[in-house]
């Protein structure tokens, strides 16, 4: 196909065409530029409004716009915000720890002892995600309630005489609930980290005298490191600022981070301290975060 | 080319890449054009939009407008005035809001409200004026800000078969440690912070001191071991009374009802202190999308038949005062209403309106107390 120019032949293009022509730099901004507008507006700019939020004080309806650090100062000196940081970290840990040692033994039977039809058995095991997560976690009320499953199951079996009071409105319904509604995030990294691992490697340990724990511990496991240090992330980040478990299934004593912030930003309005907790937990999550790579890392040479 | 041609060609794998961009392009642009036809149609049917509290959602309530525009409006949810109001400054619009008395002055100061245009509502002559002239609810042109439309109290509803009473009925149930675990109490600020100062013996005018503020807080923080759940949602405490998980919760006047109508043993209580008495109504937002719509939600809400569904179902009082001709006295007195609006709310304790300050320096002590603090 020929085309015919708009510029008369023989003159070279000049301005902006031509340095777009000319700058593969130009160009592959271009490409991506729906991208980057999207990242942009829907993550950059939020997270500079967020700190700079986080530095106002709040004024009746409005902001004091000076700068302080006062929010931060009353996040580490006031014992309910370092409560509630503490309680949805232990809470969401023992919920991504539950969460991976579960789900450990399904992706490691399905990478290792399926061998046809994998694709049906994964499908099997996340067909419960298919469903919306705030319906699970109604579904737990149901399962967890003063008249629900366990308890009435448990009336009839004579095992208790009155119904269990701690399954429902407790930290413990939070961690069960949470365990469950992210396994599907455990499962599929789990299972690609395993299923990648060279099975000759495990045969050349068995020839080379090792038993199969210590063919698990030195071969499999550290191979699969990959796979449960991005479970490990897939649930820990969002598991620790959860809002609607907490909400539903909490109690009193059940609420976690997720809630204080959401209140800031509805009944208590004080939006500066809503964005300088947001702020803090960030900050929180990265540095546990940059704490576990390390001692993985770590884990890892040592076992090498 | 024919569609089953293509779809021949498709079948013999002969179709070629041309034809195939074709349908790929025509497919495209469907896909494209599809929003803006159907946006079309649907702008010309929208419904105007209404929020509100939890249980209003029911077509009962709208009888007038659905026959006018064939469907129920809109409907949004909130737990508490505070967070709607903070939701609508954060830019949230909707037709028509349903705040109550205490709240009127402040949401009128927010300037995102406007005076409703009584004229414009065929039912507002045969609304009771007491409810209507409240503090704070003439706008600068002598039109209302709220229009009122529910009434009743806020008070404990309790098990007569699990909670053994001391004398009189008293918010002391609430605070009674042999219910440990087993009381309910609302979720949001607003209605428990008030009846805890009924509790608590502080008189409503004296509520703003700091004095009321720390005998107040003294209150909740003393019941909160007491407490199973904090919810605004009715249903979940329905529940929770009806399996005896709760034996006592504070609650308005419907949840009492409703668990009555299915022959579970509660009552709500006639405290000796005092009930908390309130007003709720609706507001007009200054934007609202829907103008005329909005004027038909209200007119609807207010008519006898939305009364006559209200005070049945939820045992609510009802703007109307023709609404509560349909009932004779002791169906009124059994769900503890009077035709004669001014005898309960006179009875009770009525929350006056705070300014901002105290509003949200309430809302989050009351969080505080109830995460432990």
């Amino acid at each position: 196909m020929v085309t015919v120019p708009d510029v008369p032949l023989g003159r070279p293009r000049k301005g902006f065409a031509a340095w777009f022509r000319r700058s593969e730099a130009a160009q592959g901004l271009a490409l991506m530029s729906p991208t980057l507008l999207v990242l942009l507006i829907g993550i950059a700019v939020p997270l500079v409004i967020l700190i700079t939020m986080g530095f106002w004080t709040r004024e009746g309806f409005g902001f004091d716009t000076t700068p302080t650090l006062d929010n931060y100062a009353r996040i580490g000196a006031e014992p309910i915000f370092v409560t509630f940081l503490a309680r949805s970290f232990m809470v969401s840990g023992i919920a991504t720890l539950v969460t991976i040692l579960l789900c450990y033994p399904m992706a490691y039977y399905v990478a290792f002892h399926v061998h046809r039809n994998k694709m049906l058995w994964i499908v099997l095991m996340t067909l419960p995600f298919w469903t919306s997560y705030l319906l699970r976690v109604f579904a737990w009320r149901v399962v967890l309630g003063y008249e629900g499953v366990v308890n009435s199951a448990f009336l009839s079996l004579g095992w208790i005489e009155a119904p269990l009071e701690f399954l429902l409105y407790s930290q413990t319904a939070v961690i069960i609930t949470l365990t469950h509604a992210w396994a599907a995030f455990a499962i599929l990294p789990l299972y690609v980290s395993l299923e990648k691992i060279d099975k000759s490697l495990l045969e050349a340990a068995t020839d080379l005298g090792d038993g199969p724990v210590r063919r698990f511990l030195r071969i499999t496991l550290p191979l699969s490191m990959p796979g449960v240090v991005a479970a490990f992330f897939l649930i820990f980040i969002p598991t620790t600022g959860d809002f609607i478990t907490p909400a539903l299934l909490g109690g009193p004593d059940g609420m976690m981070i997720g809630n204080l912030i959401q209140l800031q930003f509805g009944p208590v309005n004080n939006w500066p301290m809503g964005a300088a907790l947001s702020i803090v937990l960030m900050l929180w999550i990265g540095a546990l975060g940059l704490v576990f790579l390390f001692l993985t890392r770590l884990a890892k040479r040592r076992l090498a | 080319m024919d569609v089953l041609d293509h779809l021949d060609a498709v079948k013999r794998g002969t179709l070629s890449r041309r034809a195939f961009q074709r349908s790929l392009l025509g497919f495209g642009i469907g896909a494209l054009a599809t929003p803006f036809a159907a946006g079309r149609g649907m702008a010309q049917q929208a419904q105007g939009s209404i929020f509100t509290w939890g249980g209003y959602d029911l077509p009962e309530f709208y009888p007038s407008y659905i026959a006018a525009n064939g469907a129920p409006p809109d409907f949004a949810v909130f737990d508490g005035t505070e967070s709607a109001l903070t939701r609508m400054r954060s830019g949230f619009v909707v037709d028509v809001a349903h705040p109550c008395s205490s709240d009127v002055m402040r949401w009128a100061a927010s300037g995102l409200f406007q005076p409703i245009d009584t004229s414009r509502l065929s039912n507002w002559g045969d609304v009771i004026p007491e409810l209507v002239n409240l503090e704070g609810n003439k706008a600068d042109n002598g039109m209302p800000w709220l229009a009122p439309f529910d009434w009743g109290s806020t008070s404990v509803t309790y098990r007569t078969d699990l909670v053994e009473l001391e004398g009189e009925e008293s918010w002391d149930i609430l605070w009674d440690a042999r219910y440990g675990g087993k009381i309910g109490m609302f979720g949001s600020g607003g209605d428990a912070w008030w009846s805890a100062a009924i509790k608590a013996g502080v008189p409503f005018d004296q509520i703003h001191t700091d004095a009321a503020f720390d005998a107040i807080a003294a209150v909740l923080r003393e019941q909160r071991p007491l407490v199973r759940v904090y919810t605004d949602d009715t249903a979940t405490i329905g529940q929770a009374l009806s399996s005896g998980e709760l034996v006592a919760a504070m609650t308005w006047n419907s949840t009492a009802v409703e668990l009555q109508a299915e022959d579970i043993p509660v009552k709500f209580a006639k405290p000796k202190e005092g009930a908390l008495t309130w007003v709720c109504g609706l507001m007009l937002h200054r934007d609202a999308p829907n103008p005329d719509r909005a004027y038909e939600i209200i007119d609807a809400m207010l008519s006898v038949d939305a009364g006559k569904f209200m005070i049945g179902a939820y045992g609510y009082g009802h703007s109307n005062s023709k609404a509560f001709e349909a009932f004779t006295t002791e169906e009124l007195e059994a769900t503890g209403l009077s035709a004669t609006p001014s005898d309960i709310l006179g009875a009770g304790h009525f929350s006056t309106p705070q300014n901002q300050e105290w509003e949200s320096r309430m809302n989050e002590t009351y969080e505080m107390i109830k995460a432990g603090f």
